[in-house]
């Protein structure tokens, strides 16, 4: 019977729906019109105005500009460039983690993640650190072969900037390339080989065709955040190599025009509308469908009759290089790069990252800075959640397709254009009414941070039994009681983890946080930048360390805390087969908002959960469970 | 205690409810029965106060509760799916509809725990229970308030077969024990006519027929109600004559004596009897047999008189072709739509 209507809402919903989604949707909107939309305007104002009228004038100027076509010009090669190389090193790496099984498979698997959670400032000081003219392995090559030269000189280059956008988008490159083969039916390549295909015309014809959408996407996506990089680009393409984000930046902080900032962060502004509507869309289109009756079957790495298996380690020695030299570098520097006094280890570089007095170039004391950071986080991971809250209310109420892309339209615009507009207007009123602070940090954070925020708490919702609430109501709960006796305890690990996942990237942020800084106003990846420019190696490693083990602590905090709740309370009971229709529109904002991952696990589990669903009592263990379940009902729909 | 009146309920342009008219006196266990999207889970929900209705009244105890929110209702459901609060354990879910009103909570839960048999489950969580489990919790739960009316919908429709006939029979022994007034929906016949005191049947948001289980199954007012609970035999005829409570109906050439119930001479009517009641072996007609199908306790004849659809049952082996003398003591009319 309740295919008839089984997802008719409460009448009250149905009967106010307008209503009482237009409540949930008030509290976002108006804090993003201020927020967003109108340091936007400030942003298309200035850009487009010249005395008071309205022209094409200022951006004609820019585009002619011969510096900024070279820019425009720039971003897009390297951005082509890093792209192919990210699918040259994270495609062999996804193939491993999905055919073979070795020791560790699974701690490589997690380190694909590393680069959501790693604060890319920490990268772009690993690479001068490790592949710098004085690096690690400049010194390393040097000292074992006798070379009067460094041998490697990738620094200050496009090159540079390339290998180190490879860095960190090869795993994400992996990751997809895993999902859609996981994804694929293991017996295609079967009914491939009994038809008379040999191994290699298997792959060929049957396994890679199917992973080519996955490989797109994650092209698209790659190229979408090489266009955007910032901090990478702005630390190691020295002042020849410079992207449109960089641009901006050195526009509106170092020649402060800001008119011409305006107008150029109107192109970046288009720019990354466009690529984040390409993708979103096409996302979709590229998506890997899964029907497969099993798991793809894995063969050990390490396996005596086949010895050929270890030229892996071609690969593997090189990648292991490249990806884990870096941090280890800063790392290692934090404590053996000689203090003053010449001696090493050392825990002076901490001593000057942990100190309280004021450092010229910073503008206010490391410490001060790491506090700021610290504050700005916890008041974004604050502001994001309740942000995020809302606006999954909303969402799940209204199902309107305009609204949702309001609500979610931080998405698309460049950190650097929120920082500048921001940085307008919070020159004017109303925002300048605030009183001081680190408001503008923290708004920023908080647009930046929030679609996460949806992102964990929105499936999340959908997948919880529309008839709890209503069990709730007959029991005798109103609506908003039934909100607050079930849905949000039942919501409450959702809301932990992405109160965690929200503080950890507010305190890695620096593109919109290097727009804003101002003396005194100071965070602790614009202090190692800091550090860094003033070629002050220790501190900017002993900060970068803090850092890393900061946000690795949180991540790892909030792993654990979203796995334990979810294993002791939301079992089986999300479950149901119910579910509400609004999944469909929320995957694609969903997929970018989620740190651009596709639910991997959700590919992977779909049967296994579609049978433990099938037998009902089974408990769901993690938030991936959830999504899992979330996923099988997307899936059950399209087929229905 | 409960009583729609003239309900209509659309969803976009399917109407899942119209015109839907029923009435449950206090006591009363009425099952609301009828195939998968005949409306009657909307029914439910309207009662509950989930769905609003585009048109019609509900009638709680004699006030009009149609525009109340379910929170002041005072119904007790019980989902298909349970529906319990996974972050609860079974004690507080049970008492979740307790937190509104005064009294001894705690004893009323294991009043209510002990009911259902589940008295030393009270501080495990839903998932650590069995199916047949969870759903006695859900029943404690949606007694634990005292509604005045409890609706139930297919609350057994997810247990296996074995445990569903058993958690039935519970049932039936408690809504009894209680004096509950309550809706049961449900697509199974079978636990329909055993569970309800009366058994309203619905088909594509109408109500075809309310009446004992008895009632229903001899005396179906239509040919749904007549093919939905069990095997009906439903030949098209003319009433031709009328002789008292008797009548006679023509088909395919032979006049055949039936019940006359509310027929008129001259009226396109079907003659209707169930399989049991044709004697099989003796008789004026003769039906030829197509295939027969064995039990265990009675052979199941499908047949053919004169070009019509025949289902006979009989005790003795079959010949499995042929033909066969029967004959039909026994039939009703009803009116052809």
């Amino acid at each position: 019977m309740r295919s008839e209507q089984p997802n008719a809402p409460l009448w009250g919903q149905r009967r106010r729906g307008w209503r009482a989604g237009g409540a949930w949707a008030l509290l976002p909107l108006a804090f993003l019109g201020l927020a967003l939309f109108l340091p936007l305007w400030e942003v298309l104002r200035l850009g487009l105005q010249a005395d008071g009228l309205w022209t094409a004038a200022p951006l004609r100027s820019v585009l002619g500009d011969p510096y900024i076509r070279r820019l425009l010009l720039f971003t897009v090669e390297q951005a082509l460039l890093s792209t192919g190389l990210s699918l040259v090193l994270g495609f062999p790496l996804g193939w491993l983690l999905t055919r073979y099984r070795f020791p560790g498979h699974d701690a490589l698997r997690a380190m694909t993640l590393v680069p959501f959670v790693l604060p890319p400032i920490t990268v772009a000081l690993g690479f001068v650190l490790f592949f710098g003219h004085a690096g690690y392995l400049n010194r390393f090559l040097q000292a074992a072969f006798g070379l009067a030269e460094p041998p490697i000189r990738v620094l200050y280059t496009l090159w540079g900037i390339v290998l180190a956008h490879a860095f960190y988008n090869a795993p994400v490159v992996a990751r997809f390339v895993n999902v859609a083969w996981e994804a694929q039916d293991p017996t295609h390549v079967e009914a491939a080989r009994v038809l008379g295909a040999g191994r290699l015309k298997a792959f060929f014809t049957v396994t890679l065709p199917a992973l080519v959408p996955g490989a797109l996407s994650a092209c698209a996506l790659v190229f979408l955040l090489c266009t955007l990089s910032f901090a990478i680009p702005l630390s190691l393409g020295g002042a020849r190599y410079a992207t449109i984000e960089v641009g901006v930046y050195n526009l509106a902080r170092v020649d402060v025009d800001l008119a011409r900032a305006a107008a150029l962060a109107l192109v970046v502004l288009a720019v990354s509308l466009a690529l984040t509507c390409l993708y979103v869309r096409g996302g979709g289109l590229l998506r890997p469908v899964s029907s497969r009756e099993r798991e793809q079957p894995t063969v050990p790495l390490l396996d005596r009759k086949r010895p050929a298996r270890l030229l892996w380690l071609v690969y593997l020695l090189p990648a292991a290089l490249v990806f884990l030299g870096p941090i280890g570098a800063v790392i290692a520097d934090s404590f053996l790069r000689p203090a003053p006094g010449g001696s090493s280890p050392t825990l002076h570089w901490y001593r000057i990252a942990l100190s309280a007095d004021t450092t010229p170039f910073l503008g206010t004391s490391p410490l001060g800075s790491i506090l700021t950071s610290l504050g700005v986080a916890l008041a974004a991971a604050g502001g994001a959640l309740i942000l995020g809250l809302a606006i999954s209310a909303a969402v799940r109420r209204l199902r309107s397709r305009v609204l949702e892309t309001l609500l979610m339209a931080p998405l698309g615009v460049s950190s650097v254009v929120l920082g500048l507009a921001l940085l307008l207007a919070f020159r004017r009123p109303p925002l300048s009414f605030l009183p001081p602070g680190p408001w503008p940090l923290v708004v920023a954070h908080i647009l930046i941070v929030y679609p996460f925020v949806v992102r964990a708490v929105g499936p999340l919702w959908e997948s919880l039994d529309p008839r709890l609430v209503e069990a709730a109501r007959t029991l005798g709960a109103s609506r908003r009681l039934a909100f607050l006796t079930v849905e949000l305890p039942l919501l409450r690990s959702g809301l932990l983890v992405a109160g965690a996942r929200a503080f950890a990237l507010s305190l890695g942020e620096m593109t919109a946080t290097a727009m804003l800084a101002r003396p005194g106003l100071n965070t602790i990846p614009l202090a190692i930048y800091q550090f860094l420019s003033s070629r002050r190696f220790g501190a900017a490693s002993a900060m970068a360390t803090v850092l890393m083990v900061t946000t690795a602590l949180v991540a790892w905090a909030w792993e654990r805390t979203g796995r334990g709740l979810l294993g002791r309370r939301e079992k089986a009971f999300l479950a149901s087969d119910s579910h509400r229709g609004g999944a469909e529109i929320a995957e694609p904002v969903e997929r970018v908002a989620s740190g651009f991952m596709p639910d991997d696990k959700a590919v992977r589990g779909l049967k296994a959960v579609a049978d433990r669903l099938r037998r009902y009592r089974e408990p769901i263990h993690s938030t991936t469970d959830v999504l899992r379940v979330s996923a099988v009902r997307k899936h059950r729909r399209n087929h229905a | 205690m409960l009583e729609v009146r003239r309900l209509t309920k659309r969803f976009g342009h399917v109407v899942a409810v119209e015109d839907f008219t029923l009435a449950v006196p206090e006591g009363e266990v009425l099952a609301l029965l009828g195939p998968s999207g005949c409306g009657k889970t909307t029914v439910l929900r309207i009662v509950a106060g989930l769905e609003r209705p585009d048109a019609g009244r509900v009638i709680l105890a004699g006030r009009d509760a149609t525009d109340w929110p379910p929170e002041k209702r005072g119904v007790g459901l019980v989902f298909q799916s349970y529906a319990l609060f996974p972050h609860l354990s079974v004690g507080a879910n049970v008492a979740y509809g307790l937190r509104f009103r005064r009294g001894d909570r705690k004893g009323r839960v294991r009043e209510l725990l002990a009911l259902v048999g589940l008295a030393r489950y009270e501080r495990r969580k839903p998932h650590q229970l069995s199916a047949g489990q969870q759903q006695r919790v859900a029943l404690a739960r949606a007694l634990a308030p005292e509604p005045r009316v409890l609706l139930l919908d297919e609350p057994l429709s997810a247990l296996d077969a074995a445990l569903r006939k058993d958690l039935r029979a519970e049932l039936r022994a408690l809504l009894g024990k209680l004096g509950m007034t309550a809706l049961y929906v449900t697509h199974d016949q079978e636990e329909a006519l055993a569970l309800a005191d009366r058994v309203a049947v619905m088909r594509e948001g109408r109500l075809e027929q309310v009446a004992p289980p008895e009632e229903l199954y001899s005396r179906p007012k239509t040919p749904f109600v007549a093919s939905f609970l069990g095997r009906a035999n439903l030949w098209p005829g003319r009433v031709v004559s009328v002789d008292g409570d008797r009548a006679f109906v023509e088909v395919a050439g032979e006049r055949i004596p039936a019940e006359r119930g509310e027929c008129r001479e001259g009226d396109e009517v079907f003659l209707f009897f169930r399989p049991e009641w044709v004697e099989v072996g003796e008789g004026l007609f003769t039906a030829e047999v197509e295939s027969a199908e064995y039990l265990g306790d009675r052979w199941e004849l499908r047949a053919r008189f004169c070009d019509l659809p025949l289902v006979l049952i009989t005790g003795q082996d079959p010949r499995s072709s042929g033909t066969l003398p029967f004959a039909i003591p026994t039939a009703r009319t009803i009116h052809q739509q």
